[in-house]
């Protein structure tokens, strides 16, 4: 084998690197706050069969789950304008990527609703809170608690999922990573560079908010 | 007067036939205590004070105001009035002792924290746990927890609280300080309703002694008259069963 390493040809772009790194990083985290907020008002109508919305919220939620991400991707970017509506590529890319979290968080928060003891609501019943006080007061921060494992292996999944929308030019860390490739012709190098960036990336947010959501959502409680 | 009336209760849970006409009378300041077989529905009757449990005939009237309608607002003007402490605890393990003693009065009442602050600090003495305000109950024996639970139901001020078995799930050595707050209440003229399997503690505290069998009162009177020379021969069965 007589190829010849050449690592510094991806150092020299750094910067393209770094841009698309926090491109990625802002489409999760923005997707991160909006997913969590449609999954737990999501849930909240699933679980307690609030009309028409838990019907609506099923057909999104299977809709979602079912269908691939690049897809749905490739029907916000190029259908939608078919029918008039215009979206560019870092807003397509955002919206796929928070309707596509959103859709499993409805499924995670939910399970977590409904592991709810009977008896909790029952003693906040006899203290005369109304159901939306229940969710809010009694309900929702054990729920959360209980499927934040797997609300972080989602949002985990969905960042390494966002590589895709470098189909719609969205110039996230992989989009980045084929410039380069296409500019300096050093694949192997290039994509070694970027799997370890995705690598530690999905490390380092896995860690963060098992410990921040963690620490968030039990408030010193041991 | 008359603080809960209850007259001519019916209730089914599919094809059982659980409460067969029950009438029953609490005046302000009475302690009453459910006694029976399990089964014999004193639990799903207390259930039906506070609108935990529907019912399906007869009426139930809370300082005169007429419960039965299941509709969210009539039941939350009612459990204002009733408060209730659960055999299980069911604190609230995401908020410390002091939150769970607050959180509804704040929440439902919009009190100011500073007032119920000292009252939560108030109630906690009173069931003594004075220096539990910040723990968590995971940190709690039971019968601390069934404390606080009592300090919470007793923070919405309300005019009548239902014991359900309250001592039940209690290691032996933890269930009497859970009586003599219940004691102390009962002193200082609450309106207390409750399920019980603590015979003697029913004997000395209660003015109002109701035995249920098969879904009826079946022997009602005051603990001396009824534990000393029960009528029926079920009661008579029942109380040399527990006693």
């Amino acid at each position: 084998m007589s190829y010849q390493f050449d690592f510094l040809a991806v150092a020299r772009e750094t910067p393209e690197l770094a841009a698309g790194l926090a491109r990625t990083v802002e489409l999760t985290a923005v997707a991160c706050v909006a997913g969590l907020l449609i999954g737990i008002i999501g849930a909240a109508c699933r679980a307690w069969q609030i009309r028409p919305f838990n019907t609506l919220f099923a057909v999104y939620v299977e809709m979602f789950r079912n269908t691939p991400f690049l897809v749905q991707l490739f029907f916000l970017f190029f259908g939608l304008p078919t029918i008039g509506i215009e979206i560019a590529p870092d807003s397509a890319a955002m919206l796929a990527m928070v309707i596509n979290l959103g859709a499993y968080a409805v499924e995670i928060i939910r399970s977590g609703i409904e592991a709810t003891p009977k008896g909790q609501i029952e003693a906040a019943q006899a203290l005369a809170l109304k159901r939306w006080q229940i969710f809010l007061h009694v309900v929702l921060r054990p729920a959360l608690l209980r499927v934040w494992p797997a609300m972080t292996s989602q949002v985990v999944i969905v960042m390494l999922g966002s590589a895709v929308c470098a189909q719609i030019s969205t110039e996230e860390l992989s989009y980045a990573a084929s410039l380069i490739q296409s500019r300096n012709f050093r694949a192997f190098e290039t994509y070694f560079v970027t799997a370890g960036l995705y690598l530690a990336l999905a490390l380092l947010l896995r860690q963060t908010l098992l410990r921040g959501g963690g620490r968030l959502l039990k408030r010193g409680r041991p | 007067m008359s603080l809960v009336n209850i007259t001519g209760l019916h209730k089914h849970y599919g094809p059982n036939h659980v409460l067969k006409g029950v009438d029953l009378t609490v005046k302000q300041g009475d302690v009453v205590t459910l006694i029976g077989r399990s089964g014999s529905g004193k639990s799903t009757l207390l259930r039906t004070i506070n609108g935990l449990e529907s019912f399906d005939e007869g009426s139930i009237t809370l300082a005169g105001q007429t419960i039965g309608s299941r509709d969210a607002k009539t039941l939350q003007q009612l459990r204002l009035q009733v408060g209730m402490v659960f055999q299980q605890f069911n604190l609230f393990p995401h908020l410390t002792v002091g939150e769970n003693i607050m959180m509804s009065p704040r929440v439902v009442k919009g009190e100011s924290p500073h007032v119920l602050r000292e009252e939560a600090h108030a109630l906690l003495a009173k069931v003594g746990l004075a220096d539990k305000f910040d723990a968590w109950p995971d940190q709690l024996s039971g019968g601390q927890q069934q404390r606080v639970a009592i300090a919470r139901a007793l923070a919405m001020k309300p005019q009548v609280l239902l014991c359900d078995e309250i001592t039940s799930a209690l290691d032996p050595e933890l269930v009497n300080e859970v009586l003599a707050v219940v004691r102390q209440l009962a002193q200082e003229g609450m309106t207390l309703i409750m399920v019980t399997h603590e015979m003697r503690f029913a004997r000395d505290v209660s003015n109002h002694v109701v035995f249920m069998h098969q879904g009826k009162i079946h022997e009602a009177g005051h603990p001396s008259d009824l534990f000393s020379r029960p009528q029926t021969p079920e009661l008579q069965n029942f109380v040399s069963a527990v006693m």
